[in-house]
């Protein structure tokens, strides 16, 4: 999308407030992050997508793809086919196909031509993007810590490879460093590290941070979408620009991908990484894949790594807010 | 010297004071619209009746929703870790605790010294706690203290198949019409219950001993209904209630 000149726009909605706009329409059991978004959309309150020339989506989850159907009465929506079996040749070609359709539809909608030197000159961008991205997040390896899981976690941005935001990164990481020659710390030295993983977290649904970190523990590292999992791999320079894009974001560990081994590799090399003390799991309500691979998750953490695991199932809202502090609060307390 | 528990929780607050081995007066109130100043007024109480003065107690440990709020604590302790403490210190052997209370069930294991080692805990929903028995009990008029012996004799037994407590409600109501026996619907709603905190054992496990703590194992028919669901004996504390206040008591003499 850079590379055709176009801003990209992350329309992942992240407030409890539009939910009930969402639920007119779409059944109230449905993973919260699709209802935000969703109703975003039917409220016409995101300006993001109002003056937007194309949606464009994905089939990491059924929510989400049909979903897609009922968003493309108003735009024009372009759905990328993710195939999901990570081994298998004939799933990448499918999906480097996809990613090859994407670019011609982007030609078509602005009318031009996207070179291979359009294409490399946003990868660099993208790659600089995420590993200012990932330098921020690697000040939560600081013991005692730097920054709060809070802080790190308000450090994305809802548009692709904007100058002003790789600035404000760099900044972020001067101000971490400098807090480190200070002393001054986000949290005492002792404090519980954790690893979270499983659902994104955004800038509006932090509920279990805030509550983690009220319980006295800090979120040193987040093995998820919003976290360090895309930084892991960078798109390569060299070779063909679309095979190096698609093999990216095929190798992304997400749950809707199967057998999803590259989560528990993730998980292992973050938990020594950051010295993690236990491992929290967020499981938004509905998200089928990563409720359900949750299971596997805490037989390799509690087996394999050998670290206290414990799994929350919740949604946007904050009515459940106090029982969660009651179990966050015990695990913090047997740690 | 005394130690002081206060466990305020969301339907009742319940003060424990403790002398190290054994419990010297508790006092158990509703939670109410004000659950912190309830809470001061029975911690005040609890040392009225024995005329032990404030000064004098070496240490407050709070527990429970309201835990954040007491401020007559020295410091707080999570309620599940002082469930655990509570029942180890009352029963040496016991393995597993399972808690039932106003609005939330949990399963613990203890480990070595009477610490938690594992737990679960139910989700946002209220169903299988105490509070859906209470709101059986309005909707049938039949005291919550009357339940128990109502229930003993018989074995008939109706399903109550709705996992929500509001869904639960409407199908009781269907079964009322319908002509069901209440000591037959009780029946139902118990194993319900039982059957519901079962549901929580696969993660912990449910290793023998077992004591069965908090409000609702004061109700002799919702423990029936766990035992013949589990095939297991369980035992429970004299007082229930106070288990949680107990242990954050033991845990206020380990601080001092």
């Amino acid at each position: 999308m850079l590379a055709a000149g176009a801003i990209p726009v992350c329309l992942c909605g992240a407030t409890n407030s539009t939910i009930p706009a969402a639920e007119a329409i779409l059944p109230s059991n449905l993973c919260p992050l699709i209802k935000s978004s969703f109703g975003y959309i039917v409220s016409d309150s995101c300006s993001f997508f109002r003056n937007a020339d194309l949606i464009v989506a994905e089939t990491t989850c059924d929510g989400k793809k049909k979903m897609y159907e009922l968003i493309a009465e108003k735009k024009p929506v372009h759905i990328l086919e993710l195939t999901q079996k990570v081994d298998e040749k004939e799933a990448f070609d499918h999906w480097l196909s996809e990613v090859r359709k994407l670019k011609r539809r982007l030609e078509e909608t602005y009318a031009r031509e996207i070179t291979d030197d359009d294409l490399r000159s946003a990868i660099r961008i993208m790659n600089e993007e995420r590993a200012l991205l990932k330098e921020a997040f690697e000040l939560g390896k600081e013991d005692p810590p730097v920054m709060t899981g809070l802080e790190l976690s308000e450090i994305r941005y809802r548009l692709a490879g904007e100058a002003g935001h790789l600035e404000m990164l760099r900044e972020f990481i001067k101000d971490g460093r400098k807090r480190k020659e200070e002393g001054r710390y986000a949290a005492p030295a002792g404090s519980p590290r954790i690893l979270l993983t499983g659902c994104p977290t955004g800038q509006g649904t932090t509920k279990l941070i805030e509550v983690i970190e009220e319980c006295g523990g800090v979120v040193v590292a987040q093995e998820t979408c919003s976290g360090l999992k895309p930084l892991d791999l960078m798109v390569e320079e060299e070779g063909d620009p679309l095979e190096a894009i698609a093999k990216k974001y095929f190798r992304l560990p997400c749950s809707c991908m199967t057998p999803n081994r590259g989560r528990t590799e993730l998980l292992e090399r973050l938990a020594s990484e950051y010295r993690a003390d236990a491992v929290i799991d967020l499981v938004w309500q509905a998200c089928h894949t990563f409720n359900v691979e949750s299971y596997l998750i805490e037989r390799y953490v509690r087996e394999t790594l050998s670290m206290p695991y414990m799994k929350i199932e919740t949604d946007y809202s904050d009515s459940d807010r106090e029982r969660l502090k009651v179990r966050i609060q015990t695990l913090m307390e047997m740690l | 010297m005394p130690f002081c528990g206060v466990d305020i929780g969301s339907r009742s607050i319940k003060i424990v004071l403790f002398d190290g081995s054994g419990v010297i007066s508790s006092v158990v109130r509703n939670s109410g619209a004000a659950p912190a100043e309830n809470a001061r007024k029975a911690f005040h109480e609890a040392l009225d009746s024995t005329g032990i003065r404030m000064e004098e107690i070496a240490n407050v440990v709070a527990t429970g929703y309201g835990r954040n709020y007491f401020k007559e604590a020295d410091s707080v302790s999570s309620e599940i870790l002082c469930h655990a403490k509570g029942i180890a210190h009352l029963f040496p052997s016991a393995c597993t605790v399972l808690d039932i209370g106003g609005q939330d069930s949990k399963m613990i294991r203890l480990g070595a010294d009477g610490r938690a080692s594992n737990f679960v805990m139910n989700d946002r929903c209220a169903a299988g706690t105490g509070k859906f028995i209470e709101m059986v009990s309005m909707m049938l008029d039949i005291p919550l203290d009357e339940m128990g012996e109502l229930t003993a004799g018989s074995s008939e037994v109706c399903e109550i198949s709705s996992m929500c407590a509001v869904f639960a409600e409407s199908e009781i109501i269907g079964l009322t019409q319908s002509g069901t026996p209440v000591d037959v619907i009780l029946r139902g709603v118990f194993r319900s219950v039982a059957k519901r905190t079962l549901a929580m054992s696969g993660k912990v496990g449910l290793v023998p001993e077992v004591v069965f703590t908090g409000g609702v194992a004061k109700n002799a028919g919702v423990v029936r209904a766990i035992e013949k669901e589990t095939g297991l004996s369980l035992m429970v504390p004299e007082e229930p209630q106070i288990t949680g206040a107990l242990g954050a008591a033991v845990i206020a003499r380990a601080k001092a």
